[in-house]
């Protein structure tokens, strides 16, 4: 299967084959090729609806993570034994406040996708930000996924910072 | 043009028509061999003589079978029959012209964005746009294009009219594009997925619309000449899938795109059902 890649909005132009490439690449890094992945692209009004609903926050985000595995330990893989297990779960993306957010700090639109799709990743696969000591963890991981990403592609990405993730 | 769009309507068609047809059939049937068929042939006579006023069983009796009571006439200089069944069907259909020409957002079709010229041929749209030395050409046919409703029960104290949903168009659609020079035209065959709306969370799951076949043909051929190999996407390399998405959303064909095809399918078929009310009830009426 691979990455299941879905674009529900049309606020925003995507170019799909740039995001494909790159999520593959992550998940080259991450060492999780045999696992399922969705990617589903949508615009404010459907994150915020998510967002209300499994958060209780009614405001857009970047990203909302559905995680298969919900326990898993951070950095560890899933134990999966059928075709059915080797599932990461689902990163909804909020394409259209990342755009917003990129309009605001003139950045890259598609470079920032990839970091916020890294940050969703590491969420699908146990990492959380609740405490300073998780964050730290969280962090780290990213900072990595990034650097061999940076290596692999010639790009010069920087994980979300604190402050950003703090309402996540 | 229209190659695998007009396959496509046939097929629909074909299943559509299928099973009505067969059933219209086998009632029809005796009828058409009554006059040649001799095991019938006292049927219609004790048939006659019910309605003789000879017969012996004339007299008091209703006559069942005469012009006046089978088919009420309402007079009318045209020559033609009308029944009192034929008046009520054109108040219905009068009532009901209204009460669509009411909830018709408007007379004149939704203008697309992006510079798409529209032609018209009956229920057929063609939406044309040259970019850059290349023409697409988007073409859809607004019959069978409404796809059928899940009907839910009512919640309690509701009438089931207040739940009706809005019927929405969403026709597979032909692209066409041409280069300059080029021998022939890249053809995608795209259609509008069926979501299965999660009664819960009501997610859907699949894109705005998918790219179904994908071929060479040549242009503007009305056929679709099948000895052109024919990419199925259903099997396909996704990277590859992502291109072809990609092609097409810098030719303007994506999911703003989509969701104004869908707003003038929509209104185009409510035009043209709206149309086609009004030609039966003059129909009806006299022609």
């Amino acid at each position: 299967m691979g990455v299941i890649l879905r674009n529900l909005q049309n606020v925003v132009q995507l170019r799909r084959a740039r995001l494909r490439r790159d999520v593959e690449t992550l998940r080259h890094i991450l060492g999780v090729q045999k696992f399922d992945l969705g990617i589903i692209c949508v615009d404010n009004r459907k994150i915020q609806h998510l967002n209300r609903l499994y958060r209780k926050k009614n405001e857009p985000t970047d990203v909302l993570s559905f995680p298969f595995y919900e326990d898993l330990r951070p950095g560890k893989l899933p134990c999966a034994l059928h075709r059915d297990e080797f599932n990461l779960g689902d990163v909804f993306l909020g394409v259209e406040y990342v755009m917003q957010q990129c309009k605001e700090s003139s950045c890259d639109f598609h470079g920032t996708l990839t970091v916020v799709a890294a940050h969703g990743i590491c969420h699908l696969l146990g990492y959380r930000h609740e405490t300073d000591e998780e964050w730290d963890e969280m962090f780290q991981r990213e900072s990595y996924i990034l650097s061999e990403f940076n290596r692999l592609t010639g790009s010069h990405l920087e994980p979300l910072t604190k402050r950003s993730t703090q309402d996540r | 043009m229209l190659k695998s769009l007009s396959r496509a309507v046939s097929v629909a068609a074909r299943l559509s028509t299928k099973a009505p047809a067969r059933a219209a059939e086998a009632l029809v049937g005796p009828a058409l061999c009554a006059p040649s068929s001799a095991s019938t042939r006292p049927f219609t006579r004790s048939i006659w003589m019910l309605c003789s006023s000879n017969g012996a069983t004339s007299g008091s009796r209703p006559k069942i079978l005469t012009t006046k009571r089978v088919l009420p006439s309402v007079p009318c200089g045209c020559g033609g029959l009308h029944t009192e069944g034929d008046k009520a069907f054109t108040e219905f259909l009068t009532d009901e012209i209204k009460e669509e020409r009411k909830i018709q957002k408007s007379k004149t079709l939704p203008k697309m964005s992006g510079g798409w010229e529209l032609e018209l041929n009956g229920t057929e749209a063609k939406l044309v746009r040259f970019i850059s030395g290349e023409k697409v050409t988007v073409t859809f046919n607004i019959n069978n294009s409404i796809p059928p409703t899940m009907e839910e029960e009512p919640e309690q104290g509701q009438k089931a009219e207040d739940n009706e949903p809005d019927l929405v168009s969403t026709p597979n659609f032909v692209i066409e594009v041409t280069k300059q020079g080029a021998k022939n035209s890249l053809v995608f065959d795209c259609h509008f997925p069926e979501d299965e709306i999660g009664h819960g969370e009501g997610e859907e799951e699949s894109d705005i619309f998918a790219i179904r076949e994908v071929s060479f043909q040549p242009e503007g051929d009305a056929d679709w000449k099948e000895t052109s190999y024919t990419l199925n996407t259903d099997s396909l390399d996704w990277a590859l899938y992502d291109h072809l998405m990609d092609f097409l959303g810098d030719r303007g064909v994506d999911n703003t795109f989509a969701d104004e095809l869908v707003e003038l399918s929509t209104a185009l078929e409510h035009q043209e059902y709206i149309k086609f009310l009004e030609d039966l009830n003059s129909f009806i009426k006299c022609h």
